[in-house]
């Protein structure tokens, strides 16, 4: 491996290795001052009523509702009101028709846009079903509620966005074009990246930071649409296509199938080559363990899948062929997926709602099949365009009420 | 307290009289129908969205082998153009699977809402483990049998109805 290519990888993961660092030490500065000033402001609160009982809720989350102020106002549990979403007295009824109408606008975005539809996945469980605005409420009264309440939507929202690997990797095995010793090195990384993310931060983060830091992702996402609207954007785009073109041409005649599989010729920690369809290719299985051990982190901490992150980290900085890639980084997704789920729900107690799960499928599956038949209809600048707008003002708004307490825009 | 799938779902773990044998049947019997409502729902996905997925697959198989073919030549600005292309073309194929994993897995969900309600804390009791095991757990086991299963059936099927038709006298058309 050149010199450039290894100064390259250095910085993606030294850079992905401080975006995790920022995310825990803004946590932990969020989590200083409220442990400072617990036993004041409780020595000066009365006696307060509390649930005393889990209501028949399961782990975590039971304890948590046990230890809330019973009552009929905000911030306080009261275990005579209609079970909502979670199965939480006084949690929102989240209307069916609402979830699946939101879910095929996710599902319509999935498969027109892309990685965008995780983002709106979010938009929905955290505002547009109301969770948001009613987990906040038990910020001073039942921080531990709020934090084990967190975790339940962010899980919901890997589980919506890491199930799109499920058929990916199945396909991929299946044609055997998975290279299982890339897959080694960056599943074995995404496996203790989630783990690390969701047992460090699970039920340690309340609603308002969670919401800020997915304002800030989702910022960075309207940031890179942006660019890639821009004349220079647009020039590398067009200048991609058009290479690609041209070469096309000059090989359309002379096609030839390599043999399938793959085997690996030689390892070594930091240089390994793998036979890929008949082709030799060099990795660095170090920096294919850090990168997917860094983005399966920030995945399971914002509660995404990662897809996004994981192909051009492997194509730009390890420096692989995308048919190399593909189906790699779907297992990727797919074991950061299962990792962080089954940690924040059997490590951080995380409460899930299965119904508004298989719901929200139901509208994905349904969005996936309109988007091919309508997004003809929209310019794809338009469509960019729109999702910039959105990204900005999700991004804004969702970063300014985490961080700030009030949003700067109507939300 | 009731859930709304009691009256379908609750009779499938009452076949017998032994309460771990009806739970490992139960799941079972939740897991296949679970898989059949799942495997008809990706028929119809996939069928209407067979030609957008041939050709989002088709661009992105294309982009492949020219990436293979300009590495080999070592045209190194042209692998890296391809490269880009084929970067592009896989988000699009990935993100339409979704719909199709979707598709396949949505019954899975209200399967395990009726499994925590009936089952959670105290777990689904099992032949060698009659005190419960955690229930999705019990039923993750028993929704991949159920898949193995369904796909070798599957695979069976024409060779039996071959067999039959020949076994029959009937020309294959």
């Amino acid at each position: 491996m050149n010199r450039k290519r290894f100064l390259k990888q250095g910085v993606a993961v030294l850079m992905l290795a401080a975006a995790v660092f920022v995310f825990g030490a803004g946590e932990l500065r969020a989590q200083q001052p409220a442990a400072q000033g617990q036993p004041a402001a409780e020595a000066a609160k009365p006696e307060i009523k509390r649930v005393g009982n889990d209501l028949g809720l399961p782990a975590k989350l039971g304890q948590e509702i046990a230890k809330a102020p019973e009552g009929k106002g905000k911030g306080q549990i009261d275990p005579t009101a209609p079970r909502g979403v979670f199965g939480v007295p006084g949690a929102p009824q989240v209307s069916w028709i609402l979830t699946l109408l939101w879910a095929v606008w996710v599902g319509w975005i999935f498969s027109t846009v892309g990685a965008f539809g995780g983002i709106m996945a979010g938009v929905g469980h955290m505002t547009v079903y109301g969770l948001g605005d009613w987990v906040r409420t038990f910020r001073e009264t039942a921080p531990g509620l709020n934090k084990t309440l967190t975790d339940s939507i962010r899980t919901s929202n890997q589980f919506l966005v890491g199930l799109s690997a499920i058929l990916s990797v199945i396909n991929y095995f299946k044609s055997r074009r998975m290279s299982w010793p890339l897959g080694l090195a960056l599943g074995i990384g995404s496996i203790v990246g989630a783990y690390l993310s969701a047992s460090i931060s699970g039920g340690r983060v309340s609603f308002s930071q969670y919401q800020g830091w997915f304002g800030v992702f989702v910022l960075v996402v309207g940031f890179v649409l942006i660019y890639e609207l821009t004349p220079k954007g647009q020039e590398s785009k067009k200048a991609a296509k058009a290479a690609a073109q041209a070469f096309e041409k000059t090989v359309r005649e002379k096609k030839d199938i390599a043999a399938a599989g793959v085997t690996l010729k030689s390892f070594g920690l930091t240089q390994s080559t793998m036979t890929f369809f008949g082709a030799d290719f060099t990795f660095n299985p170090l920096a294919a363990f850090f990168g997917g051990l860094v983005i399966a982190a920030i995945s399971a901490f914002i509660g995404v899948g990662g897809g996004f992150l994981y192909v051009p980290y492997l194509t730009s900085v390890v420096g692989l062929p995308m048919f190399v890639v593909a189906g790699t980084s779907a297992l990727a997704v797919l074991l950061s997926m299962i990792t962080g789920i089954t940690t924040y729900i059997k490590v951080a107690g995380a409460g899930m709602d299965w119904t508004l799960v298989g719901t929200q499928l139901i509208g994905i599956f349904i969005g996936s099949m309109i988007g091919p038949r309508t997004a003809k209809y929209i310019p794809e600048k338009w469509l960019k365009l729109i999702f910039i707008v959105l990204a900005l003002y999700v991004g804004i708004g969702y970063l300014s009420k985490g961080f700030f307490g009030r949003a700067w825009v109507p939300m | 307290m009731a859930h709304p799938l009691d009256l379908w779902l609750a009779p499938l773990f009452g076949l017998t009289a032994s309460m771990p044998a009806n739970g490992a049947i139960g799941t079972f019997l939740l897991a296949g129908i679970v898989v059949l409502l799942g495997e008809l729902t990706l028929r119809i996905v996939a069928r209407v969205n067979r030609d957008h997925l041939a050709r989002l697959e088709a661009e992105l198989k294309n982009y492949q082998e020219l990436t293979r073919e300009a590495e080999r030549r070592g045209d190194a600005a042209s692998y890296k153009a391809l490269n880009r292309q084929a970067n592009s073309a896989f988000g699009h194929v990935f993100f339409n699977k979704f719909g199709l994993s979707a598709a396949a897995l949505w019954p899975c969900f209200f399967a395990l809402d009726w499994l925590q309600a009936r089952f959670d804390p105290g777990g689904v009791p099992l032949p060698g483990k009659p005190e419960g095991v955690n229930y999705v757990l019990v039923f993750l086991a028993a929704y991949i049998l159920a898949r193995i299963l369904a796909g070798r059936l599957r695979r069976a099927a024409p060779r039996r109805i071959a067999r039959r038709r020949a076994r029959d006298g009937v020309a294959a058309a």
